[in-house]
């Protein structure tokens, strides 16, 4: 049901739609929401964390056009669920936690489920992860009042990252940010277009 | 009735009853928000409703045993106060305001809540209402001394906030009414209740030894920010203003909106929250790393623009403007800030974590609303500056009944006219989304520009944008060449892209941060065209500028796309945009029901005919709605005159409740005399009607004047109304005692309800229709008892 969501909000990649059918939600979310884990919204993991709600999970992985061959960087493991999306595509994810319950936490569980390409690091992701670096793609799941240069230096040339703005609770505005030479751009991707129902044309 | 015992009880448990409501809105706020405070003491308060009820039932029962239940139901409202607190943060009570809407299991808990702090203002309500009842023929002095009590409160808890933790001060007020309870313990019972006393203090002092733990919301700022590495509290200090914490960590940056292209931001030190929510940053000026990360922000503009000497930074904050002004060599800085504890702390405590920034010599500090220095303030300046409005990734509305007068279309002239030749004024904002901040900030701009007389207001405004802010510069000059130049060249450097500026092409518009449409432009470009009247209609949200009659600015919500709002974000999504305008108008129908189940209570018991029960409705509900509107117009209006929001509403009320004290100390003489009260009631609603209209302009006019002088312009002002609006109340109840008995308490509840209501209607009606509307309301509310009298003698 959440997958059919997903696909009618515009998420098209099918390596995107497989991994998001692969990786079972509920066990990423506490137990008491355990019944809520296949509504298509937010969850809370504590530490004032949520779950990302699923949309915005794979509209993130397809807007950063994972390829089997990709090393991606994740900020923010929370639950560890987003890492183990990109981890079904890609051949390698290095993930970084700053609450060390939540981290500790991940790394088990990922290790638990048998996601031996997937790095778990309990740090401030600020920094990012120079020694791994460059990066294919970077997935910031933490919204952050600024870009981090360091993250913006391990990004390969061409290279993507998506960061999400706003709530967790409510329908989120994405950011791309794109490095082409010494060029950086941002588009402001919205999963939810807001249709406003003023229109050039009124 | 014992002349001095029984008003001296009441008015020590009005104290308490006032004091504990102020100290709750500080609990409440930090645990959760402060729309979640108001919305819980609001449907507490009802705890007079629900009081009343009781007593209209069993009134004789009550009445009869006065002597005992008095002292008891004191002594119980003494234990309630404290000891709800530290119940509400057991794990069965503490709910999570962001859960609401995520875990149904908090919506049980909130109402659990709801419950638990309407015990003590039921118990301490029963204990007023049954002294009206049981003493209603000196209602004139019982109810003195219940509105002096309040007044005394009020001041009570203003001292106990500056000494004491919020989750100190229950226990402490808790002792009031356990006096009182001793003050009239019947003689013959007096070793009973000393026993029952004892036990309550010991309660007391059980909580105040080992106060309660406020336990914070995990989405509050501070909680998030408590959970990095080496996150510490430094420093915590208590005041009128909230609960002040400075924290440290060595992951805390802050670089709001930084260009892509700056090195590194800055290692922030420090940062102050107030009440658990963000506040600022702790900053040094003489290591350039830390200010200087505003020079890659789109803040930097003006000084892109034209080197600046003469800048005034409005509300201040912890300082970070005025370090990134010093850095780059403004020599003279003027500084406005409100709250005084932090200012004090950063001048004293952290005087060396900030190099003394406060006290450096290019800094004039001035510790007062941002809007009272303005009117006052004959200076004329470069540069004026004001906070970075909204907050990154949307303030959920958390701020839509907060009046900000800095924003307002009155706020922009006055900084107009204090601008030198070639001033500027600066407004940065985070682009939200759904856009609502930058294109009310634009809005007010083009509007004063044109009540000013300027024809083409994209002459005198440019603005630029970064992946996350926008930053307007309003200029007193038209844009030159040269600083239009100096944008572009900015721009350029700092990944920026302009959005207003003139001549500017459109392929320029999105050169480095795209959109997935121009939408934004179009509406940039139409608040800026003729069409703006019918864009502001056929908005989702209301981006009409905010204006001192209407000073919400960040009051989004049209009540009239409700509606379609909830349809298209859904139920849960909705909250999340605006909660706060939502969870006043939330509020609203719940007192309103309750309110009406308390009301329609009582009337099982004294019959649903006759005795006039039409009349004392409107006579009481009229006189609770015009009492209570004309607080708030007055609270809100002093604000602004005196220039400190504490102390001008602790002043305003109190002056209130001290004359209106004193007009029901005199209201005998009115009640028996109907034409007397029928004078009192034009005076009144003349006086209302009028200041209406009259009122603002007189303050407009005295605002510069000494505060000595100030003062007593207000005191002529509320003196005399208060003074006629402390009478209504006794003569009513009087009045009716004499007709039947049984409506006294049912009367006094109607009064109650209602009273709590007119509070949450009056911020509708302020938010809606504006200040000088409620001030209307009230004058036509108090015809309503007019009615009732005129009628009564048909």
């Amino acid at each position: 049901m959440v997958l059919q969501t997903i696909e009618r909000r515009g998420v098209k990649d099918n390596a995107v739609l497989k991994s998001m059918r692969s990786v079972k939600r509920h066990l990423f979310v506490p137990e008491t929401n355990v019944s809520n884990a296949y509504e298509d919204r937010p969850l809370p993991i504590g530490y004032g964390q949520t779950i990302s709600q699923p949309f915005i999970v794979a509209y993130m992985t397809e807007s950063i056009k994972p390829k089997p061959e990709y090393k991606v960087l994740e900020i923010g493991t929370g639950s560890g669920y987003q890492a183990a999306v990109l981890a079904e595509i890609v051949r390698e994810v290095y993930t970084i936690e700053i609450v060390p319950e939540l981290g500790n936490s991940a790394a088990a569980r990922l290790k638990k489920l048998g996601y031996t390409n997937v790095n778990v690091s309990v740090k401030d992701g600020y920094f990012g992860w120079e020694e791994h670096g460059p990066f294919d793609a970077i997935v910031v799941t933490a919204a952050a009042e600024f870009v981090p240069p360091p993250l913006l230096e391990q990004l390969k040339e061409g290279g993507r990252m998506i960061i999400p703005i706003g709530s967790p609770f409510m329908n989120q505005m994405l950011m791309l940010v794109e490095k082409k030479g010494k060029k950086i751009t941002t588009k402001s991707l919205m999963p939810v277009v807001f249709v406003p129902f003023t229109r050039k044309q009124d | 009735m014992n002349a001095f015992k029984i008003p001296l009880s009441i008015a020590l448990l009005s104290a308490a009853i006032i004091a504990f409501q102020l100290a709750l809105i500080q609990i409440l706020s930090i645990v959760q928000w402060y729309h979640f405070a108001y919305m819980v003491i609001s449907i507490a308060l009802l705890g007079f409703g629900a009081a009343a009820s009781l007593l209209a039932v069993f009134r004789e029962k009550m009445v009869n045993n006065a002597e005992f239940l008095l002292p008891f139901l004191m002594t119980c409202t003494g234990i309630a106060i404290a000891s709800v607190t530290s119940i509400s943060q057991t794990a069965a009570f503490r709910f999570d305001s962001y859960l609401l809407f995520a875990e149904y299991s908090h919506t049980g808990r909130l109402m659990l809540t709801y419950l638990l702090f309407l015990i003590p203002f039921f118990l301490g309500a029963l204990a007023i209402g049954l002294i009206f009842v049981r003493y209603v023929d000196a209602i004139g002095k019982v109810y003195f001394a219940n509105l002096l009590g309040s007044g005394v409160g009020g001041i009570i808890a203003l001292f106990l906030v500056r000494m004491f933790f919020p989750n100190e001060l229950p226990a402490l007020i808790a002792i009031l009414p356990v006096l009182a309870g001793l003050t009239v313990a019947p003689g013959y019972k007096r070793f009973l209740h000393f026993g029952f006393s004892l036990i309550a203090l010991s309660i007391i002092i059980w909580k105040c030894v080992i106060p309660p733990r406020l336990i914070q919301s995990e989405f509050k700022d501070i909680s998030k920010t408590l959970l990095l590495p080496d996150a510490k509290i430094l420093l915590e200090k208590t005041s009128p203003y909230g609960n002040v914490q400075m924290v440290s960590s060595s992951a805390m940056r802050y670089a709001p909106g930084m260009s892509l292209s700056a090195p590194k931001p800055a290692q922030t030190k420090m940062a102050a929250f107030v009440n658990g929510d963000w506040f600022g940053v702790i900053t040094d000026w003489s290591r350039t790393d830390t200010s200087m990360v505003l020079d890659y922000t789109t803040s930097a503009l003006p000084y892109a623009m034209a080197e600046q000497e003469n800048v005034m930074i409005l509300q201040s904050g912890t300082g970070m403007d005025v370090a990134h002004a010093i850095t780059r060599g403004v020599r003279n800085i003027v500084a406005v800030e409100a709250n005084s504890t932090i200012l004090s702390i950063l001048q004293h405590e952290l005087a060396a974590e900030t190099d003394s920034l406060l006290s450096h010599s290019a800094l004039s500090l001035h510790n007062v609303e941002a809007r009272t220095f303005l009117s006052m303030d004959t200076t004329h300046f470069d540069l004026i500056t004001l906070p970075i409005v909204g907050t990154f990734g949307g303030s959920s509305g958390l701020n839509a009944l907060h009046e900000q007068f800095i924003l307002t279309k009155e706020a922009f002239r006055d900084m107009w006219f204090s601008l030198s030749a070639s001033g500027m004024i600066s407004v940065t904002s985070w682009i939200d989304y759904p856009v609502r901040n930058p294109l009310k900030i634009l809005a007010t701009m083009v509007e004063v520009l044109h009540e000013l007389g300027i024809e083409d207001p994209t002459n005198n405004i440019a603005a630029i944008r970064s992946w996350g802010t926008i930053t307007f510069v309003m200029t007193k000059a038209p844009l030159g060449e040269k600083e239009i130049a100096a944008i572009r060249t900015f721009c350029e450097a700092m990944m920026f892209d302009p959005v207003l500026l003139p001549g500017l092409g459109a392929e320029e518009r999105m050169r480095y941060n795209q959109f997935q449409d121009d939408l934004f432009f179009d509406y940039v470009d139409r608040i800026t065209s003729s069409g703006k009247e019918a864009f502001f209609a056929a908005y989702d949200f209301n981006i009409r500028p905010a204006t001192d009659n209407k000073p919400y600015f960040s009051q989004y919500i049209k009540l009239s796309n409700l509606e379609g709002l909830a349809n298209f974000l859904g139920n849960r999504s909705l909250p999340f945009f605006e909660i706060g305008y939502l969870l006043t108008i939330i509020t609203l129908i719940q007192i309103s029901v309750a309110s009406l189940v308390l009301i329609l209570l009582p009337l099982f018991k004294i019959g649903w005919k006759g005795e006039h029960k039409a009349g004392v409705v409107l006579y009481f509900a009229g006189i609770a709605l015009g009492y209570m509107f004309v607080e708030i117009v007055f609270i809100q209006r002093l604000i602004l005159y005196f220039g400190n929001p504490i102390y001008a509403a602790s002043a305003t009320i109190t002056a209130l409740l001290i004359f209106s004290g004193l007009g029901s100390y005199y209201s005998n003489f009115f009640s028996r005399d109907r034409k007397r009260l029928l004078m009192i009631f034009t005076v009144i609603f003349v006086i209302l009607f009028a200041y209406s209209f009259i009122l603002t302009p007189i303050l407009r006019d005295t605002v510069q004047a000494t505060v000595f002088l100030k003062s007593l312009t207000v005191l002529l002002i509320i003196a005399p109304l208060a003074f006629c609006m402390g009478i209504p109340f006794p003569a009513g109840l009087s009045r009716i005692s004499k007709m039947n008995t049984a409506l006294i308490p049912w009367a006094w509840g109607i009064n109650g309800c209602v009273s709590v209501i007119s509070t949450v209607l009056a911020t509708i009606v302020a938010v809606e229709l504006g200040f000088m509307w409620v001030m209307v309301f009230a004058a036509f509310a108090y015809s309503l008892p007019l009615f009732t009298i005129i009628k009564s003698h048909e």
